[in-house]
């Protein structure tokens, strides 16, 4: 079956930015459906580009990578964007489009798809009120502070429902409390199936939560079970 | 009820605050302006050309030259004598319907123009003029009419206008030729403007393209987008061009009517031509949206 039990599956890839050396080497992994792993590593490490190449955004330099059972070196552009619909991506820097309301930013990815106007104005209302920001509806980014547009670009990246969710430093933000019930949303959508990756670098996140770390270090991937994040750091006296 | 002012959608592309959009408001706007005086000046040759195969269409003309005697009576007789043998061999030929020999009075019309009034036709050498007018299905062999012409009356010569007109044609053609160039090169340096300002607002618009395509966006949604606003670029810029050109052709027009040439003035623009000039705000909207459209879709095809 092309669409087996891995949502994201990578055999020997590695990526390099122009004629520079690779940024990822060799990296071998296999996300399991419905699962929940932080993805960790010093900064520079890779993070972001491996990141990047999950929500189809970069193609690996080498290496196999197949997206949902699709190896994406012989997916078309048109499919290539059916598959993006399924991820929902939350930016360290947030990718909210300034000149749109906070409205417009998160109904962003129901328009793209083509979804009835009305059920997009019910779905957005529903999620804007949930994150507390439904008095800033009509509010473009700029008015914003930094943990409102946080919860923004989350705001954003679930509004779909998507099967895959990435997360650069989802919680960097925001205060304890909405940081606590943002990861909470995240627990509750794995639980309803959405396969989740969240990079940190906060270890009271890892430590709370008790989910595998994808570690990034020496341009390879480390898979970590849960609570060995901790001993990890310790043994590089981090 | 009114509705809340949030679900009043902006375009996730910024286009109307672009600052090429006046340029190429600009330059569409000359586009059809030239376009149109051209097109103006193709349509009314093809009016001309038309108006002048349908004069000379099915008629020809049969000279008598004069004969040349001290006795100008004499002369006159003979010459009518040679008129009346021509006549009697045209009205024998098959396809030919209406002889007509020209009177007097219409000789003295048309040399009019030249020689005032108060001319006595008999004592001038001009030649006699006959009209001949032919069946619309009319198979005539000219050269042996011509050929039978001469030996009934060695005076008579036959001119059915092909050769004046096929120059005039040639000229008239060459004339189109430039103007079609003209037309041409119009459109290729709109179509190269809006090109090129597409290209540039893709690159000033790169992040916000980025964003759309992470979210699952077709190539399609983003080209629809710049259809749509070039669109409504090319339909003001080519009414704006459009307006600006009705007044000019309009004052070519008069223009021509002065020189009274007969040949110019009859370059004249149907209901036809003036519905194609009136359509060119369509056209121009056509061409920039396609433009634009494909031009996304090629370069974000460079786009992962």
């Amino acid at each position: 079956m092309a669409e087996n039990n891995n949502i994201i599956e990578m055999q020997n890839v590695g990526i390099r930015y122009d004629q520079g050396p690779e940024v990822l080497s060799d990296i071998k992994l296999s996300l399991k459906k419905g699962s929940f792993h932080f993805l960790t590593g010093k900064s520079g490490a890779g993070k972001t580009s491996l990141l990047s190449m999950m929500y189809l955004a970069q193609k690996p330099s080498r290496g196999s990578m197949s997206v949902f059972g699709k190896n994406i070196n012989f997916t078309n552009r048109d499919n290539l964007a059916s598959l993006r619909r399924r991820i929902g991506v939350v930016f360290q820097d947030f990718r909210l489009l300034d000149h749109l309301s906070a409205f417009d930013n998160v109904a962003l990815p129901l328009r793209v798809c083509g979804m009835d106007e009305r059920e997009i104005r019910k779905r957005v209302t529903e999620l804007l009120n949930w994150v507390e920001l439904d008095a800033h509806m009509q509010d473009t980014p700029d008015t914003l502070s930094g943990g409102e547009k946080q919860r923004i670009a989350i705001a954003r990246a679930v509004i779909n429902r998507p099967e895959l969710l990435l997360a650069d430093e989802p919680t960097g933000n925001v205060d304890n409390f909405i940081a606590t019930k943002l990861m909470k949303l995240f627990v509750e959508l794995n639980k309803l199936g959405t396969t989740v990756v969240i990079a940190t670098h906060s270890e009271k996140l890892i430590n709370d939560f008790s989910y595998p770390c994808l570690h990034l270090q020496n341009r390879s991937l480390h898979i970590i079970r849960p609570n060995g994040y901790s001993m990890l750091r310790e043994q590089n006296n981090v | 009820m009114s509705r809340p002012q949030y679900i009043s959608r902006k375009q996730e592309l910024p286009l109307k605050g672009d600052s090429t959009s006046i340029f190429l408001q600009v330059i569409i706007s000359i586009s059809v302006f030239i376009f149109a005086i051209t097109l103006s000046g193709v349509l009314s040759i093809n009016t001309m050309l038309y108006n002048w195969n349908q004069s000379i269409l099915g008629s020809l003309t049969v000279q008598i030259m004069p004969i040349n005697d001290v006795n100008k009576e004499r002369a006159t007789a003979q010459t009518l004598a040679h008129q009346d043998k021509a006549i009697e061999l045209l009205q024998t030929v098959k396809g030919i319907i209406k002889v007509t020999p020209l009177s007097n009075e219409q000789l003295k019309e048309l040399i009019q123009p030249w020689l005032g009034d108060g001319v006595n036709i008999n004592n001038l050498p001009i030649p006699r003029i006959i009209d001949v007018k032919l069946a619309a299905d009319a198979e005539i062999d000219f050269a042996d009419l011509a050929q039978k012409l001469a030996q009934a009356s060695p005076q008579a010569s036959l001119d059915n206008h092909k050769l004046w007109l096929s120059k005039l044609i040639d000229f008239a053609d060459g004339l189109k030729l430039i103007a079609s160039t003209v037309l041409i090169l119009v459109i290729l340096i709109t179509s190269g403007a809006i090109f090129y300002t597409t290209q540039m607002s893709l690159g000033l618009h790169r992040h916000i393209i980025e964003i759309l395509h992470i979210m699952g966006a077709k190539d399609t949604y983003v080209a629809q987008q710049y259809g749509k606003r070039m669109a409504w670029l090319g339909f003001c810029g080519g009414l704006f061009g459009m307006l600006l050109a009705i007044p000019t052709i309009f004052f070519i027009g008069s223009l021509a009517v002065r020189i009274e040439g007969g040949i110019i003035s009859d370059a004249t623009l149907g209901l036809v031509d003036w519905g194609i000039i009136f359509s060119l705000p369509i056209f121009s909207m056509l061409i920039a949206m396609y433009t634009a459209y494909y031009t996304v879709k090629r370069t974000l095809q460079k786009m992962l």
